[in-house]
C-alpha cells in the first residue's frame, strides 16, 4: 500500500488463512494447470498480509488467467481483454486504501494490454501485478503469444514463429519498476514469499509467474522441467538492490529460468498515489461550497 | 438602434482579434446583454488566421445567427478564409485595416458592395497612441464602442485591470489607444444609428463561460470526484478545468495514456464507488466503445460526454456537427441500452450533466452526454442558475439485512439492484464482462442470459416518461412541427419566434433524452402533426432516422438536415416552414392518420 497507514496496517498476521481467500467456485482450469498453484500462493500471502477480503480489489483482463478473481473472496472485477491496469488504477485512485491485485496472463498483459505496461510503471501505481506467463494462448486453445519463441509451431503459426517474443521481465526493468520477481508453481513457498513481498512493497509490483499450460505447452515448460531447471536467485546470494545485475538476469528470461526477486529498490520512490494525496491536501483549503461553483463565471467587472 | 449586433472581426493569428472578443462579451455581459462569441481558427497551431463572431442583443440570443452586421478585418486574406463563417450582406457595416490598401468601393468581396465600409487606420492609431501595433485590438474595441455603445466604462476598467501587471506607461498608452477608437468613431458617425438598445434589465448579474468549462463544474457540483481522460478536440477544456479544480474536493484527474485506459480508468473509480466521468470527440468516442459495453453488463454509473465534432475519422475536429447519435445509441456489440442527452446550450450543459450523473447513479449504467463543438467552444451569457433545485441523486447501496446475504445482480420488480463497492464488508462481489447470475458468478446459461438482457432493459422503462427531458413550444395543436436537438435547437428556437411573428401555426419539440426512444412523447407530439422538419447538423439526420425506428409519425415529416460546419440558420428554416404552410394548403386529400 502506498501511504505510511496503510503499509502498516496488514500486520494482523495468522488473524486469516488461506483458505479464508478461496471462494468456492470451482475453476474452469485443466486438471495440472499452472494456475492452480498461483491462487493458493496469492491466498497464502493473503493470509500473510492479514487484510480482510472486503478491502482488497481483484482485477483482471480476459484469459485463462484472468478467472483468477472469481475464485477468491476478494472484491473482483474480471473486466476486458488488455485492460486490467487501467481499471485497477482507477480503483486504486478513487480508494487509496485497498489492496489492489492485478492478474494478467502473457496474451493480455504484453499483447493486447501491453501499451498499458509503461505507464503504470512510470507512474510507479502502487498494485501488484502478477502475469501468469504460459508462453501460449490457451484459452482460445493453442495459439501464439508474445512471449512464445521465435520458431514456435503452433495453429497461428503452422510454419513457426517469425517473431522474437516479448521479455516480460526487462519490459518492466527498461521502465524503471522497483519491484520486479518471477516465480513458478514449482516452488510454492518461494511464490508465495514473492508475491507477499510483491504485495508489501510501497509501489508498482511486478511478478512473472512461469506458469505452465498442460494442454498446450511444450514439455519444457511443464513443472517437472521447473524443477530441474530454475535457479532460485535468493539462495544463491543475488543482490536484490543490484539494478544492473537485476537487468543482466532479466536477459536471460527464455533462456534460463531464474527464480525470486530479482530487483527491489532499497529506496522505494514516491508512489503516485502518494503525490495525489499531497495535492488534494494542499487544495482542500481553496474549495468554494459545490452550490456555489458557478460563481466563478461571474464576469469580472 | 439595434436590438441584436452580429460582429465579425477576423485577423492573423497573433492580432488579438478573440482577445478583441473577449474584452467585448465580458463588458457586454457586465451591462446585462445577452451574448453568444464563437471563436475559429486555422489549423495551425500558432500563428494562422483567426476571427470571432459575437452576437450581442437585449433578447435572449439561442444561436450565432447568419450574416454579419458589423464585419472588422485586419487583412483581407484572413478575412475572406472564414467565408460562411463570416459573411457579409449588403446592410453590414465594414470596418478595416487602412494599411491594406483597398479602396472603399472596391472590397475584396464576393457578390456584394456593403453601403457603409469604414478605412481605418488600426496599427498606425495602435502605434502612435500605444507605441506598439499590439495594440490594434484595443483600438478595435475602441472603435466598436464609439460606433455601438457597447461597455465604454467595463471596457476601460478591463484594460486597467489587464494590463496593470505591465506598469502605468503599458495601461496609459493602451487606455489612448481605445480612446482613439472612440474618437475616430465619433469624428467618423455611422450613416444611420446602429447603436444597441439599452440593455433590456439593466445591469444584471450573468453568467459567462463556455458548454465545456459549464459541463466540469456541472461534475464537480455532481459530485464527481474522478475524471480519466485523454485530450482530444474540442472537449480537452472539460479536463483541463478539472484538473485545476477537482483536487480541491478531494477528486483526482488522471490524463491517462489513451482514450481507453482514460474510460477504464473512470470504469474502475466507479467499481470503487465514486462518481466517475470521462469525456473524449469522435474518434475518442470510438475506442472508448468496448468500455462502456462492459459498464453496462457490471452495471457501473459512470458518465462520458462526447463533444461531437464532424467525422469520420479525424474528420473536421474543430467544427461542430451532430453525427455521433448512432454511435451513441447503438456502438458496441451485443444487446445493450444506454441513455443518451444532449444539451442545447452552454447553460442547458449545467441540468444536462447534472442529470446524466443522476441517471447514472440511479440506474447503474454508462451515460453519454453529446455536447457539440459549438456548445463546448461558445462562450454565452448565461442567466443565474438555483443550484438549490438540483437533487443529487446516489446510488442504491444495500442495506444491512442485504448484505448479510449479498446478492449483486438481484432480479427486483425495478431492475435495479443493490450496488456495493470494495471496502464494503459483506459486498464481496466478481464483477465482469462475462455474463453472470444474481450473486455474480459467470454463466452460460441462456435463460440466466435472457433473465438479464430484460433486467438490464427494463430498469430505463420510466424514462420514456421523463416529459422534464423534453420541451414543446409553440402552439401545441400546430399542423406543423420541428424537432431539432443540442445546439441547432436554438437555430430551431428562434425560427419559431420568426414563425410565431408571421403567425404560422408551428411548434417544436427539443428533447433532451435522445435515447431510449421515448415513444408516447413522441407519438403525443405527432398527433396534430400534418408537416414537419427535423433540423439537424448531420448528413443522415440521425434524430430523424433514430426516432423513425421507434414511432410512426407520419411520411409528411421531413428532415432539413446539413453536414458540419455548413451553418444553418433561422431564416432559412422559416422559408422551409413557410413552404410546408403552402404544402398543407394545396393538398388534395386528408393526411393520413396516424397508426397507433
Amino acid at each position: 500500500m502506498t501511504t505510511p497507514e496503510t503499509v502498516a496496517k496488514p500486520i494482523a498476521l495468522a488473524k486469516f488463512q488461506a483458505g479464508d481467500f478461496k471462494s468456492d467456485l470451482k475453476p474452469i482450469w485443466c486438471p495440472g494447470c499452472g494456475d492452480f498453484g498461483v491462487v493458493t500462493a496469492i491466498t497464502r500471502a493473503l493470509a500473510a498480509i492479514g487484510r480482510p477480503p472486503h478491502e482488497i480489489a481483484f482485477v483482471s483482463g480476459i484469459g485463462c488467467s484472468s478467472r483468477i478473481p472469481g475464485y477468491t473472496t476478494a472484491y473482483g472485477f474480471n473486466t476486458v481483454h488488455g485492460r486490467s491496469l487501467p481499471i485497477a488504477q482507477g480503483i486504486k485512485l478513487a480508494n487509496p486504501e485497498l489492496l489492489v491485485l492485478v492478474a494478467s496472463g502473457d496474451g493480455d498483459g504484453f499483447s493486447i494490454g501491453g501499451g498499458h505496461v509503461a505507464h503504470v510503471v512510470r507512474r510507479n501505481m502502487d498494485l501488484t501485478y502478477i502475469v501468469m506467463d504460459n508462453q501460449i494462448y490457451g484459452l482460445t486453445k493453442g495459439q501464439l503469444s508474445p512471449t512464445s519463441s521465435r520458431g514456435r509451431k503452433t495453429v497461428t503459426s503452422s510454419f513457426g514463429s517469425l517473431e522474437e517474443p516479448v521479455n516480460p521481465l526487462l519490459y518492466v526493468m527498461g521502465y524503471g519498476a522497483n519491484y520486479v520477481a518471477q516465480g513458478t508453481p514449482a516452488d510454492m513457498n518461494q511464490l508465495a514469499k514473492i508475491i507477499e513481498e510483491g504485495i508489501r512493497y510501497p509501489g508498482f509490483a511486478f511478478i512473472n509467474v512461469q506458469s505452465p499450460c498442460v494442454t498446450y505447452g511444450l514439455e519444457e515448460q511443464q513443472l517437472r522441467a521447473h524443477k530441474t531447471n530454475m535457479q532460485n536467485l535468493q539462495t544463491s546470494g543475488h543482490d536484490t538492490s543490484d539494478r544492473a545485475k537485476a537487468t543482466e538476469i532479466a536477459r536471460e528470461y527464455g533462456h534460463k529460468l531464474y527464480t525470486g526477486v530479482l530487483y527491489r529498490n532499497p529506496n522505494p520512490p514516491p508512489t503516485y498515489g502518494q503525490g495525489v494525496m499531497e495535492r488534494q491536501e494542499a487544495a482542500k483549503a481553496h474549495a468554494v461550497s459545490r452550490s456555489e461553483i458557478l460563481n466563478r463565471f461571474k464576469p469580472a467587472g | 438602434m439595434s436590438q441584436d449586433l452580429i460582429i465579425g472581426i477576423a485577423g492573423a493569428g497573433g492580432d488579438g482579434v478573440v482577445s478583441a472578443g473577449e474584452s467585448l462579451i465580458t463588458a457586454a455581459a457586465l451591462e446585462g446583454y445577452h451574448c453568444i462569441m464563437t471563436k475559429s481558427f486555422g489549423s495551425q497551431i500558432r500563428g494562422g488566421e483567426a476571427s470571432c463572431r459575437l452576437r450581442l442583443a437585449v433578447q435572449p440570443v439561442l444561436n450565432p445567427n447568419g450574416p454579419l452586421d458589423v464585419a472588422v478585418a485586419l487583412n483581407w486574406e484572413d478575412f475572406r478564409r472564414f467565408g460562411a463563417e463570416l459573411p457579409v450582406a449588403a446592410t453590414t457595416i465594414v470596418i478595416y485595416e487602412a494599411s491594406t490598401g483597398v479602396a472603399p468601393d472596391n472590397l475584396p468581396l464576393q457578390g456584394v458592395k456593403p453601403a457603409m465600409v469604414y478605412r481605418v487606420p488600426i496599427t498606425e492609431m495602435a502605434v502612435k497612441h500605444a507605441g506598439a501595433d499590439k495594440a490594434k485590438n484595443i483600438v478595435i474595441a475602441g472603435l466598436l464602442a464609439g460606433w455601438f455603445g457597447i461597455g465604454r466604462e467595463s471596457m476601460l476598467t478591463g484594460i486597467r485591470k489587464k494590463f496593470s501587471k505591465k506598469g502605468a506607461a503599458v495601461v496609459e498608452g493602451n487606455v489612448r489607444a481605445f480612446q482613439a477608437g472612440i474618437d475616430f468613431a465619433a469624428a467618423n458617425p455611422l450613416k444611420e444609428d446602429r447603436k444597441l438598445a439599452a440593455p433590456q434589465a439593466g445591469r444584471e448579474t450573468k453568467l459567462l463561460t463556455d458548454g465545456n468549462d459549464m459541463c466540469a463544474a456541472a461534475a464537480i457540483f455532481a459530485g464527481c470526484t474522478f475524471f480519466g481522460g485523454y485530450p482530444i478536440t474540442p472537449s480537452t477544456e472539460i479536463m483541463q478545468y478539472l484538473d485545476r479544480e477537482i483536487w480541491k474536493y478531494g477528486g483526482t484527474v488522471l490524463q491517462a495514456e489513451d482514450e481507453i485506459a482514460g474510460i477504464g480508468a473512470v470504469v474502475g473509480a466507479s467499481f470503487a464507488g465514486k462518481k466517475a466521468m470521462t469525456a473524449t470527440s469522435g474518434p475518442g468516442m470510438s475506442l472508448k466503445t468496448e468500455m462502456l459495453g462492459l459498464a453496462s453488463i457490471a452495471e457501473l454509473p459512470l458518465v462520458c460526454v462526447n463533444v461531437q465534432r464532424g467525422g469520420p475519422s479525424t474528420g473536421m475536429p474543430t467544427k461542430a456537427e451532430q453525427s455521433d447519435l448512432f454511435q451513441a445509441a447503438f456502438s458496441g456489440h451485443g444487446d445493450c441500452l444506454r441513455p443518451v442527452l444532449a444539451p442545447t446550450s452552454v447553460g442547458d450543459v449545467f441540468s444536462t450533466t447534472v442529470e446524466a450523473f443522476n441517471l447514472a447513479e440511479h440506474y447503474q449504467t454508462p451515460v453519454i452526454v453529446l455536447s457539440d463543438q459549438e456548445i463546448a467552444q461558445r462562450k454565452e451569457t448565461v442567466d443565474p442558475i438555483d443550484t438549490s433545485k438540483f437533487e443529487l441523486i446516489e446510488r442504491r447501496r444495500p442495506t444491512e439485512a442485504e448484505l448479510a446475504n449479498y446478492s449483486r445482480f438481484k432480479l427486483t420488480e425495478s431492475g435495479i439492484s443493490p450496488i456495493s463497492h470494495p471496502g464494503m464488508a459483506g459486498g464481496n462481489y466478481l464483477a465482469a464482462g462475462i455474463e453472470h447470475n444474481e450473486v455474480g458468478r459467470p454463466t452460460a446459461s441462456g435463460e440466466m442470459h435472457a433473465r438479464m438482457n430484460e433486467k438490464r432493459f427494463k430498469k430505463f422503462n420510466p424514462l420514456k416518461n421523463r416529459r422534464d427531458l423534453f420541451t414543446v413550444e409553440g402552439d401545441p395543436n400546430a399542423p406543423i412541427a420541428m424537432v431539432s436537438w443540442g445546439s441547432v435547437a436554438g437555430v430551431a428556437r428562434e425560427a419559431l419566434r420568426l414563425a410565431q411573428a408571421e403567425g404560422l401555426q408551428v411548434k417544436l419539440l427539443v428533447p433532451k433524452l435522445l435515447y431510449p426512444v421515448a415513444e408516447p412523447i413522441y407519438q403525443d407530439f405527432f398527433a396534430s402533426v400534418q408537416r414537419g422538419l427535423f433540423i439537424e447538423q448531420s448528413h443522415q439526420a440521425q434524430l430523424y432516422r433514430v426516432v423513425r425506428m421507434h414511432v410512426d409519425f407520419p411520411a409528411t415529416v421531413k428532415a432539413f438536415a446539413k453536414s458540419g460546419s455548413n451553418p444553418i440558420l433561422p431564416t432559412e428554416v422559416l422559408a422551409r416552414l413557410r413552404e410546408l404552410v403552402v404544402s398543407i394548403q394545396g393538398s388534395q386529400h386528408q393526411p393520413e392518420p396516424l397508426v397507433d
